[in-house]
């Protein structure tokens, strides 16, 4: 029986190698027996050996990172079994046995003569190529989905410019804002891109926009209700509310989106990173905006949305009932005038 | 010899002209040479640093040193008595303190007494001037020293409801206060205000003389030296200015679909104007109505007390959307009067759909309150007319220096005032 090493490098791509003669080097250096293209491992890192046994063994050669195994650092040696599995930096290593059964092939249908009907399939093999074949064409959908996506936000902006637009040229703003939008969202996520090819091998750039296209369409979206929401009910403070809980959901969705596509994160951590950012930011813009309500300024704030309603079942008050409006300013005013 | 004609006659006129600056020119010199000794320079110095906070100029009324000034010459030590301090400085360049006696907000006026015996004075009185008649401003332009300037008296404005002379006459920053006089000496009116290419305003000086005389027979109504009563005589004067605005008949202008209100006064002036055209795919039509009333409130807040404006926009080439858009542009534009810290609160405002009886409309209220004149507010309500999608009125009636009484009032009839055609 031999061990055989399949490794998971950063970004998800897996080798497979039998581990023949030992001792087997590792790491970044060119001198290994093993060269992984992961920034967090040492130019030597790690060696499989035999101890006194004969029975194969990892050890860490005094790298920065170690070894880790279940969030912990390993020490001294660690015995090898199959299904052993051994982080080091972002590299998976997973050990296991040469006689381990592998599905199989998957018919090409373009090629390949038609293969004999198997006599009896077991329903496992069945299921796990059902899978595969799944994950193909996942993937080439998700890319279209992305593409798609992306082409609707950016169709979305440029109608919202033109329906908010007053002028003669209107076509041409729209196109503007359009054009203006999508190199703002190709810059933003070619950054993101970057990172990715640093941190996980892979630029995922269409995968970015993407992220970044949902965000702005649900910004866009809530832009649009809220300006309606404040046309009906100018009074309700509810409005305020939900902007601020809404702003903070979708910052906190547009860092954990990119972060799902840039790092080896867990779910759960992208989000609370994503909320951590927000949440810095909001409370960054709800200082500024405090301070700022405590300035004089001669400038007034006040919601000055129209909207093309007027029928009758438009919420409206009594002019007896905006009297009372008027009181509740006196009352403010003349408390800001006491200071 | 045709072409001669007009030679000579330029010539002509060339001479007559000169002959006539020479005798205005002895005119002028010699109106100066006998009353520049009774007019000085006001001015108002912070007591701290000794600094020149305002200068003004003033004239001599009485022999006991009375002295005759605008009131914004001298608000600031109204405002702030601790901390400043007000002197006169004569034509010999003596300086002598003098203190406030009374003012009148609403003309702009102010006597102030002092220590000084006058070798000569004016006498307060009617006099008799009609359109064309030459008067003599006197006064210290921008601190350069006393100078004289020549103008034409014009009547009085038609447009206000306090009485002002109309000066053609170049009145410059620092003459306030100072006489405009005729060649006799008779004071005519009180230097008080400009527009800028000689458009020069006068106080008339029977105003002057009743506030002589409430200072030197006070009776029963002594005349205002606190704050606290120049807010009065502010509350008083908007008062009578504002409680029956648009109560009783009120004229209403009709603007496309929309019947508004216009001349909240006989002495308000309205204008409109439109802006169409071919690269705009909307018009737009402002109607505006304004006195020429205003007050000195205090450091550069002076005001009208009410401004009416609709703006009506229409379209046949925009849909709904595009057109709200630029409805609601139009309506949060911001045209309120502006202000300073030292003087007023920031604005708060308050925003409601409301249906009057035969229309449904968004309107805002903001209000801010004046700090230091007693319960004076500035209001300003905006009122965006709903229920067409290719046509609405943004109508604007701003209030400033008046009660809240009055703001509520007013606002409340404006509201109700507003329909279809």
């Amino acid at each position: 029986m031999a061990m055989i090493l399949e490794i998971v490098h950063p970004g998800g791509a897996r080798t497979w190698h039998r581990l023949g003669d030992v001792p087997v080097t590792m790491g970044r250096g060119f001198g290994n027996d093993l060269i992984l293209d992961d920034p967090y491992v040492d130019a030597r890192h790690a060696r499989i050996a035999l101890d006194e046994s004969g029975a194969p063994v990892i050890e860490d050669l005094g790298s920065v990172n170690g070894l880790i195994a279940d969030h912990a650092r390993l020490s001294g040696r660690v015995a090898l079994r199959p299904g052993t599995e051994i982080r080091i930096g972002r590299t998976m290593l997973r050990f296991r046995d040469s006689e381990d059964p592998v599905s199989p092939a998957i018919v090409d249908a373009v090629t390949a003569p038609a293969p004999p009907a198997p006599v009896v399939q077991p329903a496992a093999q069945l299921r796990r190529r059902a899978r595969v074949r799944a994950t193909i064409a996942r993937s080439a959908r998700t890319t279209w989905a992305r593409l798609l996506t992306v082409a609707a936000t950016v169709l979305a902006i440029a109608l919202y410019s033109w329906l908010s637009n007053s002028e003669r040229s209107g076509a041409s703003e729209a196109l503007d804002a359009a054009l203006r939008f999508s190199a703002l969202l190709a810059v933003w996520a070619g950054v993101w891109a970057v990172a990715s090819r640093v941190s996980v091998q892979r630029f995922h750039f269409v995968a970015h926009m993407a992220v970044a296209a949902v965000v702005a369409l649900g910004g866009l979206a809530w832009t649009m209700t809220a300006e309606w929401l404040s046309f009906f009910f100018p009074d309700a403070s509810l409005s305020d509310a939900l902007s601020v809980g809404i702003g903070l959901f979708m910052l906190a969705a547009l860092v954990a989106g990119h972060l799902s596509l840039a790092t080896g994160f867990s779910r759960a951590r992208q989000w609370r990173t994503g909320f951590v950012v927000a949440g810095v930011a909001l409370l960054i813009g709800g200082l500024v905006a405090i301070t700022e309500e405590d300035a004089f300024t001669d400038v007034p704030t006040f919601s000055g949305v129209v909207k093309p309603v007027g029928s009758d079942w438009l919420p409206t008050a009594t002019v007896e009932e905006f009297g009372s409006v008027m009181e509740t300013l006196k009352e403010q005013v003349d408390e800001m005038a006491k200071q | 010899m045709s072409s001669a004609r007009p030679l000579l006659l330029a010539a002509l006129l060339v001479w007559t002209g000169d002959a006539f600056a020479q005798a205005r020119s002895v005119a002028t010199s010699d109106v100066f040479s006998r009353f520049a000794d009774r007019v000085v320079k006001i001015q108002v110095v912070e007591t701290g640093s000794a600094a020149k906070a305002t200068i003004g100029s003033g004239f001599f009324v009485s022999e006991r040193g009375h002295l005759v000034t605008n009131y914004h010459v001298i608000s600031k030590l109204i405002h702030d008595p601790d901390r400043y301090r007000a002197e006169l400085i004569d034509v010999g360049g003596t300086v002598e303190p003098v203190e406030v006696l009374g003012v009148d907000v609403v003309h702009d006026l102010a006597v102030l007494g002092s220590e000084v015996q006058p070798r000569a004075h004016f006498s307060l009185g009617a006099a008799s001037v009609v359109q064309g008649n030459r008067l003599y401003s006197l006064g210290h332009p921008e601190d350069l020293g006393l100078s004289i300037v020549e103008g034409t008296y014009n009547g009085l404005l038609p447009h206000t409801r306090h009485p002002r002379i109309h000066l053609t006459g170049s009145l410059n920053p620092g003459m306030s206060g100072g006489p405009t006089i005729s060649e006799d000496g008779r004071v005519i009116g009180i230097n008080v205000a400009t527009a800028g290419n000689q458009l020069s305003f006068l106080v008339p000086v029977d105003r002057a003389e009743a506030l002589l005389g409430r200072v030197l027979t006070p009776g029963d109504q002594p005349p205002a030296r606190t704050l606290e009563e120049v807010g009065r005589q502010l509350r008083d004067h908007q008062d009578a200015y504002l409680r029956d605005m648009f109560a009783g008949k009120t004229k209403m202008v009709d603007l496309g679909p929309y019947r508004l209100i216009t001349e909240p006064a006989p002495f308000f002036r309205c204008w409109a104007d439109a802006t169409r055209g071919q690269e705009l795919p909307y018009e737009k039509i402002r109607h505006h109505c304004s006195t020429d009333d205003y007050l000195f409130i205090a450091g550069d807040q002076s005001t009208g007390v009410v401004d009416v404006e609709h703006e009506m926009i229409s379209t046949k080439r925009l849909n709904p959307s595009q057109f709200f858009s630029l409805y609601t542009s139009v309506f949060a534009d911001d045209n309120t009067p502006s202000g300073r810290e030292e003087h007023v609160t920031s604005w708060r405002c308050g925003t409601r759909n409301v249906r009057n009886a035969s229309l449904p409309m968004r309107a805002v209220l903001c209000l801010r309150r004046y700090r230091k004149l007693g319960e004076l507010y500035d209001g300003v309500l905006k009122v965006a007319v709903l229920g067409r999608d290719d046509s609405g009125v943004v109508s604007t009636l701003t209030m400033s220096g008046v009660t809240f009484e009055n703001v509520d009032r007013l606002a409340r009839r404006y509201l109700e005032r507003i329909s279809w055609r």
